[in-house]
């Protein structure tokens, strides 16, 4: 931590929101450590407060309680190490970092003595708080870790200010100690204070002011992560890496074609295989607990099992149901009058497609479930510690409270580690065997079960005026379900039938036109189809700006300058201006390199808007993207170096989409099982990327880990129709 | 069936056929090593066999036999005073931050390690045909190109 003294005024203000202020209560008493904590709603809708003073915490931190714990907390020790329980899960995107740099900002913390951990489902998650999608972690955490971490300090001031009996205004922070200002010596460290502490804590009255952005340390530095250690020593622990004494390992069976019911099943002589434990057969499941992963997965082969039923289906019937009706569909979005426009003008129309693809996350679903008498703990790489919590719970027929989710970290994410399938496997293996039982699926079932990202054909309608300026844009969304089909969404189908429209497409037009309509159709398709980073956003960004590419070559308009003459004239408008600019200053746009040609894309996610430029050549019917620029505003940016890996992987999980990735079925099942079916983008693959932060605030606006997902393909694609005039509207890419 | 992993003797009772990842991984619980597909191609659990770059999730154990396996448990030191030295492919790869998940990173470290021993001088060519068979699916191949040329280098200041 930077030796610069730090003067925040240590006079508690007005909070921006009194009404919190009733939920601040003092639940505990003692000399042993400090603990504050601070709840967050899913968004930031409802905030709460919570003090805790609690001296009973055990030197094993995750099993310690607070009295009612809140969503994050920050302990403070006698030893001066402080304590971050976080509800977001580490998957790669950098979180716990982050979420540190925030706490570490208005506590002035030094940096050496943090030590992060995800929190458990014990030490109190509840709904959407625990659950790490959407981007949003950063943004729906920033004030209120901000303002406990300034109430923390605020308590450590005033409390030291009575132990050396002076005012509290002579007193400053730095590096986790309090000093006199007059006295530099005289010092007494947070853990100190703690120590020292005799009675009760006594909250301020409100939340004391927040540093200046201009006295930033912390908030806005490129901070190594601080999970990288254990990381490439081996040492860090995840779902498939989960072991307790007297484990065992688990394997379930797996129906031939989506949908397809276990009918009938009998133990054969499944049981007299080696190392086989137990052999599970209940209500539609089937499953072995052996000694060996290999030998549950060899004895499964030996039971007798009859599926029946489910769907037959292959690549035609599905690509035959993915059409776009003509009418009808749930309206989405309304602007002006689309359909008063057709007799007038000519109409420009285009079709695109996005196949299924899978998430391929290389650490495979893996849950370990001890099952007790009447508990289960249970350990997991998930996205979703609640639901698997209430999932399990009712699966051994326990209740919530008492089944308790470990979260480990996650080996990459990406919508798919929602964590419950496998942890209810490990579970009823568990309760059925009396072992704590581990599985860890295998990659075919990873690319065949589960679900994938669903396909998505749509159709764009424009209506031109004579100045070549859009008058109408008519956007028909045909998609297989995201969250309808999500696991964790109770009664989708009734869901479905409420709302028509699946609201994690993410369908949004965000240019100035007069007359916008945009109509979705749920394809309700037989094979498990869910959330995949972005959501919605890589299909809809691929063709609506891969049509408003179309259109401004079409008029003869500058690609660049089409999107800017389409702009909204308020701040979000301004926002994407700014993006645009920034990246076509920066590709130095209009002049590619010899025999090269760029593309140009423009996107959001939420409130996040990127804007991005390839740099492709192409030669017979391969292309090869040599750079890729991209500008992004999603405000302030807490770690630049994290959010620009955020940015640089997403391109690259995108450039997948584009150069091969795709799942097609087969008489009801996914042809591809493994790798050799579904290559991934390879390091051979990744061009140069250019990374460019827009921050148009003086806080975090908009998430980073999804948001660049959609500009990749309509930038790659545009650049196409340049150098080859192939107009490319199916992912992935294939010149003729 | 005795296994040497890194410099220690195992003596592990499996089944024939089992594969040293999981021997390495479920029986002695060394999981730093990882899985990713079973069919040798991800190379997320890559380890060195004598020194050099293995699949170890379609390689037998009964083959590892006799030879000196390191994982990624065994890539640092530890010098007179007990300190960890980090191996300069570790060191280079938090200087760069390198990872996301960093679940395909012991098997791409593992993979670079044995490159750069044989290949102390890469060019960024060289460095892309080596790693061209290591999937990250966090996306992380720019920084996996900058962290091995970073840790050649780190390499050579080390010896000189």
């Amino acid at each position: 931590m930077s030796e610069e003294n730090t003067s925040q005024s240590e006079q508690p203000t007005e909070s921006r929101n009194m009404s919190r202020r009733r939920f601040l209560r003092i639940l505990g008493i003692g000399g042993g450590a400090l603990a504050v904590g601070v709840a967050v709603a899913f968004p930031t809708i409802r905030r709460e407060a919570q003090l805790a003073i609690n001296s009973g915490f055990s030197s094993l931190a995750p099993g310690a309680q607070m009295p009612e714990s809140p969503w994050v907390w920050i302990r403070i020790d006698p030893d001066n190490s402080t304590h971050l329980y976080l509800p977001k899960s580490e998957m790669g995107q950098g979180i716990h970092t982050t979420i540190a740099q925030i706490a570490a900002e208005d506590l002035d913390l030094d940096w050496e003595t943090i030590q992060t951990y995800h929190a458990d489902t014990d030490t109190g998650f509840a709904d959407f708080t625990s659950f790490t999608f959407g981007s949003a972690s950063t943004i729906s955490l920033y004030h209120p870790v901000r303002e406990i971490a300034a109430t923390l300090r605020y308590m450590l001031l005033t409390e030291a200010a009575q132990q050396w009996n002076v005012s509290v205004d002579t007193l400053e922070t730095r590096s986790s100690m309090v000093y006199q200002r007059a006295d530099n010596s005289q010092i007494l460290t947070y853990g100190e204070i703690v120590a020292n502490h005799q009675g009760e804590w006594s909250l301020p009255e409100t939340t004391p002011s927040l540093k200046p952005n201009a006295d930033f340390q912390y908030i806005g530095r490129p901070i190594q992560r601080v999970d990288f250690h254990e990381k490439v020593t081996g040492r860090a622990i995840y779902g498939l890496d989960a072991r307790v004494e007297g484990m065992r390992y688990g394997a379930v069976a797996r129906p031939p074609r989506y949908g397809a019911e276990l009918t009938n099943a009998t133990v054969g002589d499944a049981e007299s295989q080696p190392g086989v434990v137990t052999v599970v057969i209940q209500d539609g499941f089937a499953g072995v607990v052996a000694e060996t992963r290999a030998q549950a997965h060899t004895a499964l082969t030996h039971l007798n099992l009859t599926w029946e039923g489910g769907t037959t289906w292959s690549q035609d019937d599905l690509e035959a149901t993915m059409f776009v009706p003509d009418t009808g569909g749930t309206l989405v979005q309304r602007a002006g009058n689309f359909a008063s426009l057709t007799d007038e003008y000519a109409v420009f129309e285009s079709e695109y497609f996005v196949p299924m693809a899978s998430h391929a996350h290389l650490e495979p679903q893996s849950a370990l479930v001890d099952v007790r008498e009447d508990s289960a703990i249970v350990y997991c790489s998930t996205q979703a510690p609640n639901d698997t919590r209430a999932f399990v719970a009712r699966a051994l027929g326990l209740n919530n409270d008492a089944v308790n989710v470990h979260r480990t970290y996650i080996g990459g994410g990406f919508g798919r580690k929602l964590g419950i399938p496998v942890a209810v496997e490990a579970a009823r293996l568990s309760q059925a065997s009396g072992f704590p039982v581990h599985v860890g699926w295998t990659r075919e079932e990873e690319m065949r079960y589960g679900f994938h990202r669903p396909p998505s054909r749509q159709r764009l309608q424009a209506i031109l005026s004579d100045n070549r300026q859009l008058q109408g844009l008519h956007h028909q969304i045909a998609s297989g379900d995201i969250m309808f089909g999500s696991p964790n969404v109770p009664a989708p189908d009734v869901l479905a039938a409420l709302l028509g429209a699946d609201p994690l497409a993410l369908t949004r037009i965000e240019y100035g036109i007069p007359n916008i309509l945009v109509r979705y159709y749920r394809k309700d398709l037989p094979i498990p189809t869910g959330s995949w980073r972005g959501l919605g956003t890589l299909p809809n960004t691929f063709s609506v700006e891969s049509f408003i590419d179309e259109l401004a070559h079409r008029t003869d308009i500058d690609p660049l300058e089409m999107r800017l003459n389409h702009l909204s004239d308020n701040e979000f408008g301004q926002r994407q201006r700014a993006v645009l600019e920034a990246v076509a200053d920066v590709a130095n746009w209009g002049n590619p390199p010899q025999g090269h040609a760029y593309g140009l894309a423009l996107g959001h996610l939420g409130t996040t808007v990127v804007a991005l430029i390839a740099d492709v050549s192409t030669q017979d019917t391969r292309f090869t993207v040599h750079r890729i620029w991209c500008a992004v505003d999603a405000g302030l940016v807490v770690n630049p170096d994290g959010a620009r890996a955020q940015v640089e992987g997403t391109i690259v999980m995108a450039l997948g989409s584009c150069l091969r990735e795709e799942l097609t079925i087969q008489d009801g099942m996914m042809v591809a099982s493994n790798f050799g079916q579904y290559p991934l983008p390879t390091i051979r693959d990744t061009p140069e990327i250019e990374v460019i932060f827009v921050e148009s605030s003086d806080e975090p606006i908009g998430g980073l880990g999804e948001a660049v997902i959609g500009v990749v393909a309509p930038a790659i694609g545009n650049a196409i129709f340049v150098t080859s005039g192939q107009r490319l509207r199916r992912l992935p890419f294939q010149l003729a | 069936m005795e296994l040497q992993i890194n410099g220690q003797m195992y003596n592990v009772d499996v089944p024939e056929d089992e594969r040293l990842l999981w021997v390495i991984r479920d029986t002695i619980g060394l999981t730093g090593t990882k899985f990713g597909c079973g069919i040798g191609i991800c190379g997320s659990c890559v380890v060195h066999i004598d020194g050099q770059p293995t699949r170890s999730c379609i390689t037998p154990a009964t083959s590892a036999e006799d030879t000196d396996i390191t994982t990624i448990e065994g890539l640092a030191s530890v010098d007179a005073d007990g300190q960890e030295i980090l191996h300069p492919i570790q060191q280079a790869f938090i200087d760069e931050q390198v990872p996301q998940c960093s679940w395909c990173m012991s098997g791409q470290m593992m993979t670079a390690a044995a490159f750069i021993d044989a290949n102390p001088n890469p060019t960024t060519d060289d460095i892309i045909t080596a790693m061209s068979a290591n999937y990250c699916r966090c996306g992380c191949y720019k920084r996996i190109k900058a962290g091995v040329a970073r840790a050649a280098e780190l390499n050579q200041e080390r010896e000189s």
